[in-house]
């Protein structure tokens, strides 16, 4: 996850959230609005009936018992308190116009007294023609505009029943907000996601709380985490601070440090130090474990000291506090999105419409591959409609193709366009192909993870305001040298760097075709006032809905969602907000909503071999190869595979299962001692150690692994400390030239656990190019459907063995019937 | 330009929320009228003189189109609103002892103004 810079205070939106939004809808035209001029109340209301039968100020009106209005500054009267013109009063049910009767000149004048006062009538003024103020339960039309119907679709859908439910509330909380009319006890489930929404107001009701919930349950779990008696390794980074190197042993699945992560370092102090503590960032995670800690400040630490230091999380709120402003702006900004994706992602029926554009010759992209007819279809169809989803399974190419539609939105002029994606990985893969294709790229950054070294560095927003001009003329690069050198500036110097920086940041990213960042990042303060028409997220199916409404907010006229529903969704931590729905992607939601993905149907990557079962069980069958038997053979790597030309094998494993020593994790002993002897048969034969993968879904087991290969291999262990071992679901998004898949589980009564959920196995299945190998006990996996199915495919193939390596043989062991499982 | 079709549900008001509605504002109508005959027995004095300036004819107004006191009556003009005819009028407010005129345009067929019109329209004939 991204985060936003420490120096800046950001206050989601603001400005954008208007006072005179009436509190009934949130409407905020100046037009229709008017106060209520109670002085205990002064709230504001429009004059839209919406769902009932008089307009909301006078709603308020009638309920609060409420008689005095002011109209809006910006309103044609100005600012101004509605009373008779003749005696001051105020009471608005008395109220009327009445016109001169030479001139077309009004007034207000009350009913009671003035208006049946006889000296009038002998003066200029028709009192005939008296025209009450409230005329059929809403103020007079021509001086209080009704919003337009557009207006009125956005806005709130507040009933009835809600009125009389937030005047009661407001009698002894005036300050209460609608939500406060939904919020949950303490104890409560959450309300589930649903469907569709009758407006944002809704939306936001049901995610903000199970957003809140997960931000608590992270909160938590990473302030938990202070780990003592850390062995520090000092150094000093390129820009001259310090850099703490250390092992932060992790235990389980659930937090995984990340670069940009804050850390807090602590020293108790000793006879010789006093006690010390410094805030850094995470800027690398090596094979071996290690954290690299970049350090705030340089001063004062205690460098000569290695032992006996703590470790805390700096939790930080930005990721959520800009997922829930994402939605406030959702809600009651209505230039957020146009009104076509608005009622879309609401779920409403909306007529369908096109994107008028006249169409690109041809589809591809300079510097891009060839493009592939389902790849052609996606990116015609795209540049075509106001939302598009693209499917795209393992291997197809949904990158080139986020970027041959990202060249060609870019052509069309309509300003620049934003492409986003919940990892930093993903983010960067896609800047690089798109900058291939020639279109300027600012890739954007946390500023927590400008340290942490990029592929696409020369991309990135901070390399470039770097870079922009280093001659000698240049201020910012000479304060920068400066600061470099010197690791402080004076505050003076720092201020004018600071503005120097920012101008230098917003003119590079002006001029810029795309924008690459992840969702998160999107909500940073340096494209506040930036608009993005068009939107293009990749790996959207890992996001949840409001981090993907964060890029979307900032003006979506065209978007484009890029995933694949099949494979893993986001990870939530909470379990209470997982229930009730927060995992659920908006790409999900939307394909339930019956808007049909469009499905890149080409796979490179896999074998052949590889691909059939994934294929048939996630893709109805429709995945074809774009690559050949010949293409994925590997010529002289000797692996006992059981059948020539099919790379891939079922390694039958009865050893037991055992719970971790952290005692939330699985590891299987004798399946990480065959992964060994499968890893030095593949090195032997020439695999290198960067074309093996092994992974499994237990961080008991990869801990188990790295350990036991490293003290048992029998090939150097330098070669075994590159080979990565991880989770599958660190896995998905890249791939392997071989795959060895650990499942673990191995006990007769319990559930397989992780390895039930399909589009885990879909994942871990799809990962490998030239090869897989699966461990696993067919006892224990054949109960689940799926992994039924995939062990009967390797038995037909004569793939499903067991016995030595080097002398391996057809299974006989019998399979269970399948049932469903629920763990 | 933004514009989108949505296939609404009709919104249904419920009969018996109108008509406890109703009685309500009937009954904050009826407090109100009583409440002031009550309270004002003596009758306010009048003070109902429209400023001289006002009358100053069309003209001024054509020229830079702005009212009486200088502030600019322009952005209350509704050009676009269809084809139902609108009339100009000045609506005279009180700030403080201050009269100050705005310009509004008022539907064509509000009671209001149909006097006024008859009358001019006499005018026009003779
Ligand atoms: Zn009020
Ligand atoms: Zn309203
Ligand atoms: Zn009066």
């Amino acid at each position: 996850e991204d985060t936003g810079g420490d120096d800046e205070v950001f206050e989601y939106g603001k400005g954008d959230f208007t006072e005179h939004a009436c509190r009934y809808c949130g409407v905020s035209n100046p037009a229709c609005v008017v106060r209520c001029n109670v002085p205990s109340c002064r709230k504001w209301f429009c004059n839209s009936r919406g769902n009932t039968s008089g307009s909301h100020i006078v709603n308020h009106l009638v309920r609060a018992k409420h008689k005095e209005v002011c109209l809006h500054k910006d309103s044609p009267l100005g600012e101004t308190i509605l009373e008779c013109y003749n005696c001051g009063c105020r009471n608005v049910f008395l109220l009327g116009f009445i016109s001169a009767t030479t001139e077309s000149v009004v007034v207000l004048l009350c009913r009671e007294p003035c208006l049946s006062v006889n000296a009038l009538k002998d003066m200029n003024w028709d009192l005939s023609q008296w025209c009450p103020l409230i005329d059929d339960r809403c103020f007079l039309q021509w001086l209080l505009k009704v919003p337009s119907e557009q207006e009125q679709l956005r806005a709130r859908q507040i009933s009835a029943q809600q009125i009389n439910k937030i005047e009661e509330l407001w009698k002894t909380n005036p300050d209460a907000t609608l939500e406060d009319l939904e919020k949950p006890g303490v104890d409560d489930e959450p309300q589930p996601v649903v469907l569709k929404y009758e407006d944002a107001y809704q939306y936001q009701n049901v995610f903000a709380p199970l957003i809140k919930l997960e931000a608590d349950y992270d909160k938590m779990m990473k302030e938990s985490q202070s780990k003592d008696n850390i062995t520090i390794r000092w150094d000093i980074g390129l820009n001259k601070k310090r850099v703490a190197y250390f092992v932060f042993p992790k235990e389980d699945n659930e937090l995984r440090l990340v670069p940009g992560d804050e850390l807090r370092l602590r020293y108790s102090g000793d006879a010789a130090h006093p006690s010390w503590h410094s805030v850094g960032h995470v800027i690398k995670l090596t094979a071996q474990e290690e954290v690299a800690l970049e350090l705030r400040a340089s001063q004062g630490v205690p460098v000569d000291v290695t032992h006996g230091f703590s470790v805390d999380f700096v939790w930080k709120s930005t990721s959520f506090d800009r997922m829930q402003g994402a939605m406030k702006t959702f809600a009651v900004d209505e230039t957020s999105v146009s009104g076509y994706i608005y009622h879309h992602l609401l779920g409403h029926e909306v007529e369908m419409q096109m994107v008028r554009n006249t169409l690109p010759r041809r589809f591809g992209a300079p510097g891009l591959p060839e493009l592939n007819a389902s790849q052609v279809f996606a990116v015609k169809s795209v540049l075509q409609k106001p939302i598009s989803l693209i499917q795209g399974p393992p291997g197809t190419g949904k990158t080139v193709t986020s970027a041959a539609i990202v060249y060609h939105m870019a052509k069309q002029g309509q300003g620049q366009v934003l492409v986003c994606a919940p990892s930093n990985v993903a983010v960067d893969q896609l800047a690089e192909k798109i900058s291939a294709t020639g279109l300027k790229v600012v890739r954007l950054c946390a500023k927590s993870r400008e340290a942490v070294s990029s592929p696409v560095e020369h991309l990135t927003l901070h390399y470039q305001v770097r870079h922009l001009d280093t001659s000698e003329k240049s201020e910012l690069y000479k304060l920068q040298q400066l600061k470099d050198e010197q690791g402080e500036l004076s505050s003076s110097d720092e201020k004018k760097y600071k503005a120097l920086k920012r101008d230098t940041e917003r003119e590079i990213s002006q001029s810029a075709d795309v924008i690459c960042c992840t969702c998160v990042g999107a909500g940073d303060p340096r494209l506040s006032n930036f608009r993005f028409r068009q939107v293009l997220i990749d790996e959207s199916t890992q996001a949840t809905e409001p981090e993907c409404l964060i890029p979307l907010v900032l003006g979506a006229k065209q978007i484009v969602l890029v995933g694949d529903h099949c494979q893993l969704g986001p990870v939530i931590m909470c379990k209470k907000a997982a229930r009730a729905g927060l995992a659920q992607s908006l790409f999900e939601r939307l394909v339930l909503l019956g808007v049909k993905p469009i499905r890149l149907q080409v796979q490179y990557r896999m074998h052949p071999a590889l691909s059939e079962f994934p294929s048939n069980s996630f893709y109805e069958g429709t995945l074809q190869n774009g690559v050949t038997i010949n293409e994925r053979q590997s010529p002289g790597i000797d692996f006992p595979w059981p059948v020539p030309n099919r790379p891939m094998l079922f390694y039958v494993q009865m050893g037991q299962e055992e719970i971790s020593a952290s005692g939330t994790s699985y590891l299987n002993r004798t399946e990480a001692a065959n992964v060994e002897k499968i890893v030095t048969t593949f090195l032997k034969s020439g695999v290198v150690p960067s074309q093996i993968g092994v992974i499994t879904p237990y961080e008991g087991q990869r801990a188990y692994i790295v350990n036991y290969m490293s003290r048992n291999g029998s090939l150097r262990q330098q070669l075994y400390k590159e080979i990565e071992v991880a989770s599958v679901d660190s896995f998905q998004g890249r791939e392997k030239d071989y795959i060895i898949l650990s499942c673990v589980r191995s006990n007769e009564h319990q559930g397989i656990g992780f390895l039930n959920d399909p589009r885990r196995l879909n994942v871990a299945l799809t990962r490998a190019r030239y090869g897989i190998v699966i461990l696993g006990n067919p006892k224990v996996l054949s109960k689940q459907p799926l992994w039924n199915g995939l062990l009967t495919h390797y038995k037909e193939h004569e793939c499903l063995v067991e016995g030595p390596l080097n002398n391996l043989k057809q299974s006989m062991v019998q399979f269970q019937k399948p049932k469903k499982i629920y763990n | 330009d933004d514009e989108v079709h949505v296939r609404q549900k009709v919104a249904e008001v419920d009969p018996l929320e109108v008509a406890d509605f109703d009685r309500e504002l009937r009954a904050l109508m009826q407090e109100s009228l009583d409440s002031r005959k009550l309270e004002l027995r003596s009758r306010p004095t009048i003070n109902m003189m429209i400023p001289m300036n006002v009358f100053e004819g069309p003209t001024k107004e054509h020229h830079h189109g702005r009212g009486i006191d200088g502030e600019s009556g322009d952005e209350t003009i509704d050009e676009g609103s269809g084809g139902t005819k609108e009339i100009r009028v000045k609506v005279l407010v009180k700030r403080g002892n201050k009269q100050q005129t705005k310009q509004m345009y008022i539907p064509h067929d509000c009671s209001l103004v149909q006097s006024t019109k008859q009358k001019e329209a006499a005018e026009l004939e003779e």
